[in-house]
């Protein structure tokens, strides 16, 4: 994937505003709900202490003492029993009438025998609550099967001609009542009633489980778990040994920040869209010069040198392309420039050429056609008239007719060398086993039955290059080989080759007259020559034409070889195409 | 044979180099049909008109004065008439641009002379026997 800076750009905004979004979007959900909860834990003990206030039954201990004083009461316990009935019994039918289904009104002497009774409800037959000497107490909430009742009693004058008027209440448990109490507390508070030291617990609707007492004695709110999580503050009625718990469902705590959850966070996902818009549209029009300036750059490098970038901005992308442009015209003009150097070069070097070849075909013409005559004449002389010359004539005239044939070689050599300089090289593998075979086969032909000539030739790496040329290079190369081993008793020439880095070596080694290694830098020289003619012919030409072909080619020449001990030569090629 | 007509067309500015030619010729007995010319607008007269005679061989320098022979060629060959006559270039030049034109004009040999005497007698006399003795021209 190709990651540039209009993909990369986009990509990191995006991907920051995603991030702010998210730390955001929780940071805010945090404090949401912290709030919600700090209000619930503010609401919850607020609505347990309004509850507490509310059972607090001030009244109800009030009218029971009240009536533990009454006189009826008082003179028709005073008298066993036996007198005053029924003002007794009037006085306790104002607490609790003889039809009241929910409630009891009863008096009972210290040991606990039943005397009076109002009202249809009654939760034992006993006396639930011992009273306190000289006020009403109330009794701990209890249970009859599925009903909730709470008992209150009152003593009534002293040891022995006293008694005790005790009154039972049941609650009125069903669902309005529950709705009414909620509704009082508002929302989804849920109240519940019950003993601080444990069951019975009522909601008001039924009897539940009584919560842990580490809610009931814990002073702030706190998490429990009643079918599902909440939050719940418990205290005390006073006056009582009841209990208040309010509590509330944790998700409604949190409902808050989920709310703000689900406004928020499209709204977040909102503006990471668009700023992943906007950061598109900024990089690209931020990049788009850049892109023009690549492109252009890319364009020139390919060589097209008319390229120019189209950008109008006063800003640093402006100035850029203003640059580029200046930049890309003046490499144009000293292109340009150069391209006019060459071209005048070339025609001044092609005129030079064109001498040159006018030259060597005059030198080719013009001066093999006198020598031819002189050569020709010099042997008509010699074959005609040979019998009008005497011996030194005769000498002399072979004097001429050697000169004329060796500079006629000459010639034929010296024309050679100069063509190679402008000849085209043809670049194509050639096999230099098959090829030095070759040559070899057709030189020792021309040595007719030489004795003892071993001449081997390795398997040779593969060249690139001309092969009519490389063929002249192996061919001029062994023939020296044969020419200066001429005359020993066992001649031995070698053909080899090796890779060398990048580049291969050829040789062509011999066991002949050798040289003098303080000459090895005259040995490729136009016609320079370590022996003598009268010792080997030629016309130092040879080495010369070897070395131009190898240079033309990239490679280089080199010999080794000492006096009386043989030679190699050697030439390097380049590999492969270059 | 044609008994007085003309064999071997020799078109030779060089005289020496004419003079060696008919005496390697002379040695086997080819120089006595033999008709020289010294420039490249003699050989065109030779031909001109069409009445004259065929010769079986035309030895052909390159380098001569007035019309130059590979213009020679050009036209002897580019000519219904004279198409058919084998042209042998005997020159001294063994430039390459040469030997390509004079074969792409259609010559039918190119011999570049050699100096030494003896090489060039043979080229000659090897040449002229081949044309007038060996080749069996179109009738």
């Amino acid at each position: 994937m190709n990651w540039s800076i209009e993909r990369k750009l986009p990509l990191f905004v995006t991907i920051l505003l995603v991030v702010v979004a998210v730390v955001q979007l929780t940071i805010g959900y945090g404090e949401v709900r912290q709030a919600s909860r700090a209000l619930a834990d503010k609401r919850l003990p607020l609505a347990t202490r309004v509850m507490a206030d509310l059972f607090q039954t001030g009244q109800g201990r009030a009218r029971i003492t009240a009536l533990a004083k009454d006189s009826a009461i008082v003179a028709f316990l005073r008298s066993g029993g036996r007198r005053g009935r029924e003002p007794a019994l009037a006085a306790m039918r104002r607490l609790t009438s003889d039809t009241a289904t929910n409630a009891g009104l009863e008096l009972r002497d210290f040991g606990g025998h039943l005397l009076l009774r109002t009202g249809k409800f009654a939760g034992a037959d006993s006396v639930l609550i011992s009273p306190g000497k000289d006020s009403a107490r109330y009794g701990p909430l209890m249970r009859q099967d599925t009903t909730l009742f709470i008992a209150i009693a009152a003593a009534v004058g002293q040891e022995g001609t006293g008694g005790i008027v005790q009154q039972v209440a049941r609650l009125a448990l069903n669902e309005r009542t529950r709705k009414t109490l909620t509704g009082l507390a508002g929302g989804e508070v849920t109240l519940l009633l019950g003993n601080a030291s444990g069951d019975p617990w009522t909601d008001f609707a039924t009897i539940v489980p009584a919560p842990p007492q580490g809610v009931l004695t814990s002073p702030v709110p706190v998490r429990y778990e009643r079918g599902e999580p909440k939050r719940a503050a418990a205290a005390p009625v006073a006056g009582t040994p009841w209990m208040v718990v309010a509590e509330l469902p944790t998700r409604t705590v949190t409902a808050p920040a989920r709310a703000y959850l689900v406004s928020m966070a499209p709204i977040a996902a909102l503006i990471v869209i668009l700023g992943a818009l906007v950061a598109w549209w900024g990089s690209r029009r931020l990049t788009k010069p850049l892109v023009q300036v690549t492109r252009a750059a890319e364009a020139i490098t390919t060589g097209d040198l008319e390229q120019r970038v189209n950008v109008q901005r006063d800003d640093e992308l402006g100035r850029l392309a203003r640059s580029f442009n200046t930049m890309a015209e003046q490499v144009s003009r000293s292109h340009h420039h150069l391209e006019a150097q060459v071209a005048q070069r070339t025609k001044a070097l092609e005129g030079t050429n064109a001498e040159l070849e006018s030259f060597s075909y005059s030198v080719s013409h013009d001066l093999r056609a006198p020598l031819r005559a002189i050569h020709g004449f010099a042997r008509i002389l010699l074959e005609d008239h040979n019998a009008k010359l005497d011996p030194e004539a005769q000498r002399l005239l072979g004097v001429i007719d050697q000169n004329t044939r060796r500079m006629g070689q000459l010639i034929d050599d010296l024309l050679a060398f100069s063509r190679l300089g402008r000849k085209e090289i043809a670049s194509a593998r050639v096999d230099m086993t098959e090829l030095a075979r070759l040559v070899a086969d057709e030189l020792r032909r021309g040595e007719g039955d030489r004795n003892g000539l071993e001449l081997r030739i390795d398997s040779l790496v593969p060249a690139h290059g001309d092969r009519a040329l490389l063929r002249q290079v192996l061919s001029n190369l062994l023939q020296n080989a044969l020419k200066f081993t001429r005359g020993r008793p066992d001649t031995r020439i070698e053909v080899g080759s090796r890779p060398d880095g990048k580049e291969t070596v050829y040789f062509v080694k011999d066991n002949g007259a050798g040289f003098d290694a303080r000459y090895v830098d005259k040995l490729f020289g136009v016609f320079q020559r370590l022996h003598s003619a009268e010792e080997f012919d030629g016309t130092g030409v040879g080495l010369a034409i070897v070395k131009r072909i190898v240079q033309r080619h990239g490679g280089r020449v080199w010999a080794e070889g000492k006096l009386n001990e043989g030679a190699t030569f050697y030439f390097s090629l380049p590999d492969g195409e270059n | 044979m044609q008994p007085n007509g003309v064999e071997i067309l020799l078109v030779e500015d060089n005289a020496n180099d004419a003079e060696l030619t008919l005496r390697a010729l002379k040695q086997r007995n080819l120089a006595n049909q033999v008709h020289v010319c010294r420039d490249g607008a003699a050989a065109m007269e030779f031909f001109a008109g069409g009445a004259g005679p065929v010769p079986k061989v035309v030895l052909l320098d390159l380098k001569l004065p007035k019309v130059d022979g590979l213009e020679v060629l050009r036209r002897l060959k580019g000519d219904a008439r004279t198409k058919a006559i084998p042209i042998v270039v005997l020159t001294s030049s063994r430039e390459e641009p040469d030997i390509e034109r004079a074969y792409e004009l259609g010559a039918n040999s190119y011999i570049v002379k050699p100096v030494d005497f003896e090489a060039f007698a043979r080229a000659v006399s090897d040449v002229g026997l081949y044309w007038l003795l060996l080749n069996h021209p179109p009738q």
